[in-house]
């Protein structure tokens, strides 16, 4: 499998590091044990297109957002978590 | 009082054996290893990207790449590390991290990795065939001409590897490697770079 | 003495080198072949018709194809530990001194006593494991295997270590071919003239395919000179790649292709510094699949007699190899194909005995080839083969209408038809298609970007492949974005193809599907009737199709026969799943250089020359090396080294490398405040110039690491980790900083390398540093308290950096400078402490030190534990939020019967406590459900003199003074231990303060 970082362009697998779905958030501080519960341990378990963090370690150590479809492994979009490199974000 | 010496030891000062290696005849692969660098990470701050870059122009009269490359001024090599962050390298101290601090305060954030890489130039005919074993890049001259660079991994180990300008009509590649990985990484090469002959020195000087 | 003088060999023609005759040996006996030859055409040359027994019944078997489809000829090539089994002939390049042993025979291969498996013939049918083999249990291991393997089984495997090197590399193409006919080469034609990066991948060592052993005109000229003048044009192309050699064997995600090139295969040793064979990663934007097809078998009785062979193969042999199988040569035809070959008889000088087709209709060029030829065309099929001592001798036929006629020869020539290569295009779970015109699979799509083309794509005609080839290439150089110039497209005629399907000719005697295996037509037929009916499941009970040959020349019968039995459509049957690799790949070419010493990178500390210099002994840390004690003359064991480093350290000083801690620069201006997040404790509280111990927690509340940040400037932190988890918690702080909190203005960099850190400890440690730090600097308890952390100049002017921090419970210091000066500083730290007895000290009595204060450690923070558990829950903010904060408060990380640290001693002060060992208390049966926890880390105390160690126990550090068992099957072993504070030495911290 290859990964077209944005930064570094298309690399190989072995560069990355897999984490997981990148659609849950992480619960604000006084959101209460269920929903940081939910944040830790639910998943869905998708076939088909899913949104996953993958980390560039083995290059430019971003962390990418991977739009990745289960079944074929086909990759429609990556881009970058909102804080890679020295986006200014939020607060 | 004992009389201490604080000699530097490049980290592969042992490993290296200046002279020919493994195929007899003429060498393929020719392996430089430049001893004592300084090298700068610079990580520009929540953003600041562009006045990072600005500073980098004023200090070292070349703008700072954006993307995956490499720039040569007189004094220094300006390689791209990842997003809005590069790495300076030169010699003598004139950029090292004490001088830059001030250039950069408030825009970036610096880190000494001077004594945190061995740097390794990489030419001759069947540099390409070498480095093939080892980077899963490609380095087509049309793909990774002079001045790309690429933050990647060779035998699972973290590289920075840049393009070089030619020397005697031959492409030159840079490779900065981990101080702790680089004799492993330097067997590694070796047993790639064997087969084509090799010519393997060490130099003080930037290329 | 040279034996056999290559009198199957002719003595015009063929793509051998005459004047590069090669001696080889065959089962100890000389022959000789040429250059150009594979071990298959050699023997082929030299008469040699019996080359291997079978799987199962050791049945004698001969060659039946002349490729890498293979199922019989099988050899162990070469010897020693260069042995290979299961080596085809077929593919086998001949080279002078070659050594080839025949396989599964003994004692020799004229005479098998293992053929007798053949009387046992009907205990070894389908399923025969399960069946035959299933009680008593306890047989198997003892008796039943070792018994099947002697009986079963392939080559033999050189049994020590493969001296030759393999390696791995990469490629980048536009366009990749896989398959260098017809088709292959004109679509490397198309691509490469069109300015396309391509690499043309053949698995011969000759380029040109079936146009080697069939010839043809193209654009006019002979086959071998159009193959010529496009190899020489697209050797002239910068960009084009030509791999002899070359099997493209897999295909993967996102346009990745493997390939194993055969570098020294066709030498008897590679030449020095080269490798064997090379494992590629090519990665291309398209590939071109082109090849080709394969021709099947038709199953009948006897069809394993040597002498029987594909009619492809034996053109092989005779055209391009100028070898002849037989002298007078039967043909068994369902095509129009497989006439090919009585005209190449012919052509050669052979007799042709008859033809024997299953069409009812010959074409009329046929019917006077044969009248020409002085043979009869029989309409009907091979029922049964007579087998001589030299293989085939005569051939039963049966007639259309029913009549019988015999027919004899010493060879049969077989042709069913073709399949073509459908592996490629079928890996990514593809289902092949049914062309009943052809009746074959054909691909039916394919992986992204890759096509096929040619016999590969069900195109026979050398006209078709050559279009269905340039086509392809052209189209795919256009996909990858070049525009070139194509030139124009070779010509050729298509020749006519018609076919009957026919798959197996009912008759007396075993008519073998799968030759490798050993699996026959009632094999076949009886896994139907017990039910096993589903191709997955005809495959998995007969084990059709497992073989090292895959099925090529099998599977496609072996479902046929199915849907005759099951009355359905072959279609409807159905093919089983393809997976790569397409020819087996030796394991050497995945490993590469990754062997031995070079299994994994190695990374080495700053001293670690230095420590080997001092006979230092070595220990595999993840990837680093880290000195484990420093033996010395007359030390008898580890033990009196380490006691005696550590008794060093405790009554003076010591030093040790702990460069292989994770340090990692935090800048920024909310350095601190990020900090505070991903720690349990506060860090944007912690003055500048001061040190911190800090744990981190996983979300879930698990503890995650641990380890000492100072504070260097306002926006600057310095950041250590365990040495195990150095990588991960860079990757996990860079997930808090780019993904969880990207609204902090903080940089993250690792200095692990940077700096070469030593830890200085003893109750002379301030002695030594005086020594080595400039006089100006203030050491003193009140210059530089304990957790103090600053840069200090060094006596010449080197800066370093000073750390108050202790992991001995001793006085001690952690002293870091950039990483080239970390040898000289351990010479220096031996210079400067000499006069105080300074002893370099290992990881083993750091452990040592660590337990007797009661450190936790890797063993400790192993993923269950809690901060409570470790005995640092106070450590946990409450006013702050930070990661696992939530989950580390719910009920079953906080219930009170948690098994928590303790300290334990066994009661009996002689005896040695063992890591492992369960706590069980008195009185109670050791079992799961009395089991309260287990002894985690364990060393032998000096300043106690006796064994002690950490445990986590339930309730642990409630139960000070209790004494319980410490149970350790494992070992056979049971005693008493008892709980006690697990800080042994210094409790109230007097000595580290000091």
């Amino acid at each position: 499998m290859r990964i077209i970082c944005p930064f570094c362009g298309e690399r190989e697998l072995g560069e990355f590091t897999y984490l997981g779905d990148a659609k849950p958030q992480r619960p604000a501080a006084d959101a209460g044990e269920d929903a940081v519960y939910d944040y830790v341990y639910l998943r869905d378990n998708i076939a088909g297109v899913i949104s996953e963090y993958w980390y560039h370690g083995g290059g430019c150590r971003a962390w990418l957002k991977v739009t990745r479809n289960t079944l074929t492994h086909e990759i429609s979009a990556v881009e970058p978590a909102a804080g890679a490199g020295a986006a200014k974000v939020g607060a | 009082m004992a009389d201490f010496s604080w000699d530097i030891r490049s980290p592969l000062d042992r490993a290296l054996v200046a002279g020919p290696y493994g195929a007899q005849g003429e060498a393929g692969v020719s392996l430089t290893e430049i001893r004592n660098f300084d090298l700068v990470q610079v990580m520009a701050r929540r953003g600041k990207a562009g006045e990072t870059i600005a500073a980098a122009k004023a200090r070292l009269g070349a703008a700072a790449p954006e993307t995956p490359k490499a720039v040569s001024i007189a004094d220094a090599t300006v390689i791209w590390s990842g997003p809005d962050q590069f790495f300076v390298l030169s010699k003598g101290g004139k950029h090292s991290i004490d001088a830059l601090a001030s250039v950069f305060a408030g825009s970036a954030s610096l880190s000494d990795q001077s004594h945190a890489r061995a740097l390794i130039s990489i030419s001759g005919d069947k540099a390409r065939a070498m480095l093939a074993k080892l980077s899963s890049i490609d380095l087509h001259p049309d793909v990774f001409g002079v001045g790309a660079a690429a933050a990647t991994s060779m035998d699972h180990t973290s590289v920075t590897l840049w393009r070089g300008d030619d020397r005697n009509g031959q492409a030159v590649f840079n490779l900065l490697v981990f101080a702790t990985f680089a004799e492993s990484l330097w067997h590694t090469i070796l047993d790639s770079a064997a087969e084509h002959g090799v010519t393997i020195g060490h130099s003080e000087d930037l290329a | 003495m040279m034996r056999g003088d290559q009198a199957n060999r002719l003595n015009n023609g063929g793509l051998i080198d005459r004047t590069a005759p090669l001696s080889f040996r065959f089962d100890g006996k000389n022959f000789l072949g040429f250059k150009g030859d594979t071990l298959a055409s050699a023997l082929v040359a030299n008469g040699i018709k019996l080359v291997g027994r079978s799987f199962k019944y050791h049945r004698p078997r001969g060659i039946l194809t002349a490729g890498s489809e293979e199922p019989n000829a099988l050899v162990e090539l070469r010897s020693g530990a260069r042995r290979e089994p299961n080596t085809k002939a077929t593919t086998a390049e001949l080279y002078e001194g070659l050594e080839a042993a025949s396989q599964n025979r003994w004692p020799s291969l004229n005479f098998d006593v293992m053929s007798v498996n053949q009387l046992f013939a009907p205990i070894f049918v389908a399923g025969f494991y399960y069946k035959t083999f299933m009680w008593p249990a306890k047989f198997w291991e003892a008796i039943y295997e070792p018994a099947i393997r002697r009986a079963a089984g392939l080559g033999r495997a050189a049994g020590v270590s493969d001296p030759d090197h393999y390696d791995k590399a990469w490629a980048h193409c536009d366009v990749v071919i896989a398959g260098s006919g017809p088709a292959g080469l004109a679509a490397a034609l198309a691509a490469g003239r069109s300015g396309a990066r391509v690499i043309l991948c053949e698995e011969d060592f000759v380029l040109g395919g079936r146009l080697l052993a069939d010839g043809g005109t193209i654009d006019g000229l002979p086959a071998a000179e159009w193959i010529a003048g496009a190899v020489a044009e697209l050797t002239a192309m910068p960009d084009v790649r030509i791999m002899r050699r070359t099997t493209l064997f897999g295909v993967y995600d996102g346009g990745t292709y493997g390939a194993i090139e055969r570098v020294n295969d066709h030498l008897p040793v590679p030449p020095e510094h080269q490798v064997r064979q090379r494992l590629w990663r090519i990665v291309a934007k398209r590939c071109v699949v082109a090849a080709g097809a394969i021709e099947r078998p038709i199953v009948f009785a006897g069809n394993d007699t040597p002498g029987v062979m594909m009619a492809s193969a034996m053109r092989s042999y005779i055209n391009r190899y100028a070898a002849t199988p037989a002298r007078r040569i039967a043909l068994f035809t369902n095509n129009e194909d497989g006439w090919r070959t009585a005209e190449t008889a012919i052509a050669a000088g052979l007799q042709v005995a008859a033809v024997i087709d299953a069409r009812p209709d010959v074409s009329p060029a046929h019917r006077s080839l044969a009248s020409k030829g002085g043979f009869p065309v029989l309409h009907g099929s091979v029922s049964a083969v007579d087998r001589g001592k030299a293989g085939v001798r005569k051939i039963s036929v049966a007639l259309t209408g029913g009549a019988r006629a015999e027919v004899e020869a010493d060879g049969l020539a077989v042709s069913g038809g073709w399949n073509p290569a459908v592996g490629l295009t079928s890996y990514h779970r593809g289902r092949p298609k049914w062309r009943d015109d052809i009746a074959a699979f054909v691909p039916d799509g394919a992986p992204p970007g890759m096509v096929a083309a040619g016999a590969a794509n069900g195109a026979f005609g050398l006209g078709a492949c050559l279009r269905e080839g340039f086509e392809a290439g052209a189209a795919a150089a256009r996909d990858a974005g070049r525009g070139g110039n194509i030139g124009s497209m070779p010509v050729a005629d298509d020749e006519a193809f018609s076919l009957t399907p026919l798959w197996h000719v009912a008759g007396n005697g075993k008519a073998f599907v799968d030759q490798q295996h050993d699996v026959t037509a009632s094999d076949v037929e009886l896994a139907q009737r017990e039910g096993f009916q589903s191709v997955e499941h005809l495959k998995r009970y007969t084990t059709l199709g497992m073989a090292t040959d895959q099925g090529k020349t099998s599977n496609v019968a072996g479902l046929a026969i199915m849907a005759a039995v099951t009355g359905k459509s072959i279609p409807e049957t159905g093919t089983t799943i393809y997976r790569p690799p397409y020819v087996p790949v030796a394991i050497g070419a995945f490993a590469g250089h990754h062997r031995d010493e070079n299994f994994h990178a190695t990374r080495l500390t700053p001293s670690h020359h230095w420590a080997a210099e001092q006979g230092a002994v070595f220990v595999d840390t993840g990837l680093w090396k880290r000195a484990q004690w420093y033996p010395r003359a007359g030390e008898k064991d580890w033990l009196e080294s380490v006691t005696r480093e550590v008794k060093a350290v405790r009554s003076g000083v010591g030093f040790c490398d702990v460069s292989t801690l994770g340090k990692i620069d935090v800048h920024g201006p909310d350095a601190g405040a990020f900090l505070d997040r991903v720690y349990i404790n506060a860090f944007s509280s912690l003055a500048v110039g001061k040190a911190r111990y800090g744990l981190m927690l996983r979300e879930d509340g698990i503890v995650y690491d641990d380890g000492t940040t100072s504070r260097l400037a306002e926006d600057h932190y310095f950041l250590t980790t365990t040495t195990a988890k150095a990588g991960l918690v860079m990757q996990h702080l860079e997930f808090c900083r780019q993904v969880l909190f990207p609204e902090l203005d903080v940089q993250l960099t690792s200095v692990s390398d940077q700096w070469a850190q030593f830890s200085i400890a003893g109750p002379k440690t301030r002695d030594l540093l005086k020594e080595i730090v400039d006089p100006a600097e203030d050491l003193s308890n009140e210059g530089f308290p304990f957790m103090g952390a600053r840069e200090v100049k060094l006596r010449g002017g080197l800066k370093a950096r000073l750390f108050r921090i202790s992991f001995s419970g001793e006085m001690a210091f952690e002293i870091s400078v950039p990483a080239r000066y970390g040898e000289a500083m351990a010479r220096n730290l031996m210079l400067a402490g000499k006069p105080f007895g300074v002893t370099p000290y290992g990881t083993e009595a750091l452990g040592v030190m660590r337990i007797e204060k009661g450190h936790v450690a890797g063993p400790e923070l192993n993923g269950t534990t809690t901060a409570g558990d470790l005995g640092l829950g106070k450590m946990m903010s409450t006013k702050k939020d930070f990661i696992g904060r939530v989950m580390a408060g719910r009920e079953a990380l906080t219930v009170p019967n948690r098994q928590v640290v303790v300290g334990i001693k066994p009661t009996d002060k002689a005896r040695r406590l063992r890591s492992g060992a369960h706590i069980i208390p008195k009185g109670e049966t050791p079992g799961p459900e009395n089991d309260q926890g287990y002894v985690t880390s364990v060393c032998f105390s000096p300043v106690l003199d006796q064994w002690i160690g950490l445990g986590l126990v339930e309730r642990g550090r409630e139960r000070i003074g209790e004494i319980v068992r410490a149970h350790d099957p494992l070992r056979g072993e049971d005693y008493d231990v008892e709980f006690c504070n697990s800080v042994f030495y210094d409790p109230d911290g007097g000595r580290q303060r000091g």
